[in-house]
């Protein structure tokens, strides 16, 4: 087996910081071989993880607006949601079609929780307290680790 | 960066100056917004020899924010000869010919560190409590400025006092709006809360640095001997370079510490005894909520930049892959929304 990207990735930030950067004259010429090295390591992360993020995203948001739509009020809004169910947004699993699809749905819950944010009763603030679930959920799957 | 440029600029500028050499030219990391070079200057003057450090400033093709180098300038001359420690500006140059872009040139303040990690090593224990009380003590005396009859009042818009949190919001959520690729939907719940839960007028109208936090000052172990970075400075209400230099962001060590340096109390209690204003602290936290707004807005600019092939500078590609997250989750503390 050939060794993975992200191995090969880490592998040249290590190379990067350990045995070139003190070899470098200047303090510019050190950072910007330490940023180098940096981005390195965030996209070996992002590389593995990122289509699998994407599809579980797109994933817990559809089921996130099927349950959204039968509490919301009829209306433009709903009627995007539906639309947006009915959908696969994991159709195409190159990173940039998951991508577009991702942005998609993430406009469409910016517009949700604007209108979720206005509604009254409980069952309208159970969805927003999801939302935010989600939310969280989306920063967890972003997080890059360092060290 | 063309030291014989630098040369033919500066010797007609030096009154009395014959034979300048610009020498150890080198580009200083950092300086997202502008593109910052350090160098000496050798001349004759009346038959005796000088030498001066100097920094050139100059404007790149784009950067993490926008911002117009006359308005940087002016606050940097407004504050000379004052309390708040500012290095010497010498010339303010809008002609491209001369460099190739718009540019500045002032004094350089030579064997201090700036560095918001040196500021956290061992060595700099037994100065750090005293370098963090004049960091906020010099926020409040930055505060206590009469800009009014200054190059201040000429140079940005005067705000009234209940449009200060509107006109910083509206300005960066205009900046979101501009450079986002992707949706950000935690920042706009922000944007939200912040309309929602508007904070109480300014208590005055002040200089606001715009990015006053450890990182952005010089610093030995005796002191702080320059204020640097005052590209976004502007007029504004007190609480805004407050919250954002006691911003999660900044946090260097990672440890609750604003700054990396002090406890939130004790920083407040310092500034306010310096300022001569009591902090209120629910609007100290509307204005920690905007500071994570704008600092996505900085963010986003600085990944379009990358994407639009405007720069190639690597701090905005580690914008889009590490800081546009970071700040999403720090957004999600502020909120009280956080994990």
């Amino acid at each position: 087996m050939r060794p993975q990207p992200p191995q090969v990735m880490m592998g040249m930030a290590g190379v990067l910081m350990l045995k070139l950067a003190p070899e470098l004259q200047t303090p510019f010429a050190q950072q910007n071989i330490g940023s180098v090295a940096g981005i390195l390591s965030m996209l070996a992360q992002e590389y593995d993880r990122a289509a699998a993020r994407f599809a579980e995203e797109n994933d817990a948001m559809v089921a996130l607006f099927r349950r959204a739509s039968r509490a919301m009020p009829t209306g433009a809004i709903r009627s995007k949601m539906l639309q947006e169910i009915a959908a696969n947004p994991n159709a195409d699993l190159h990173v940039s079609k998951l991508q577009a699809e991702n942005d998609r749905l993430r406009r469409m819950l910016v517009e949700v929780q604007a209108l979720v944010e206005t509604l009254p009763g409980e069952e309208a603030a159970a969805i927003n307290e999801e939302i935010w679930d989600e939310l969280r959920e989306s920063t967890r799957r972003r997080h890059i680790m360092f060290g | 960066m063309d030291a014989t440029a630098l040369e033919r600029y500066m010797e007609p500028r030096l009154p009395g100056a014959s034979g300048l050499k610009v020498t150890n030219l080198l580009r200083i990391p950092g300086g997202a917004s502008r593109e910052t070079w350090m160098y000496d200057a050798e001349w004759t003057e009346a038959g005796q020899p000088k030498t001066s450090p100097f920094i050139v400033r100059i404007d790149p093709p784009a950067s993490l924010v926008e911002s117009e180098r006359e308005v940087e300038y002016a606050f940097y001359r407004a504050y000379a000869g004052t309390s708040v420690p500012v290095p010497g500006m010498r010339w303010l140059e809008q002609d491209p010919q001369h460099l190739g872009a718009a540019f500045f040139i002032m004094d350089r303040i030579v064997g201090c560190d700036s560095n918001p990690r040196v500021i956290l090593e061992p060595r700099y224990d037994a100065a750090r409590p005293m370098l963090a009380r004049r960091f906020y003590e010099i926020l409040g005396e930055i505060q206590r400025f009469d800009w009014r009859g200054s190059p201040i009042e000429s140079a940005v818009p005067v705000p009234a006092a209940n449009e200060c949190w509107k006109r910083e919001l509206a300005y960066w959520e205009g900046m979101i709006d501009k450079n986002e690729q992707s949706p950000n939907p935690i920042t706009r719940a922000a944007i939200r809360w912040l309309r929602a839960n508007p904070p109480p007028p300014a208590k005055k109208v002040v200089v606001v640095h715009g990015d006053y936090r450890v990182g952005n000052f010089l610093y030995t172990d005796e002191g702080i001997h320059g204020v640097l970075d005052w590209e976004m400075a502007h007029l504004g209400d007190p609480m805004e370079d407050l919250a954002w230099s006691c911003h999660e962001v900044w946090e260097w060590g990672r440890d609750g510490k604003k700054g990396g340096i002090v406890a939130q109390d004790e920083a407040i209690a310092v500034y306010e005894k310096a300022s001569g204003m009591k902090v209120d602290r629910k609007a100290l936290r509307w204005w920690d909520v905007f500071s994570g707004v704008k600092g996505q807005g900085i963010w986003l600019t600085g990944a379009r930049s990358y994407a639009d092939g405007r720069t190639q500078e690597l701090i905005m590609v580690t914008t889009s892959y590490w800081l546009l997250n970071f700040q999403e989750e720090v957004i999600l503390r502020s909120l009280g929304r956080g994990a």
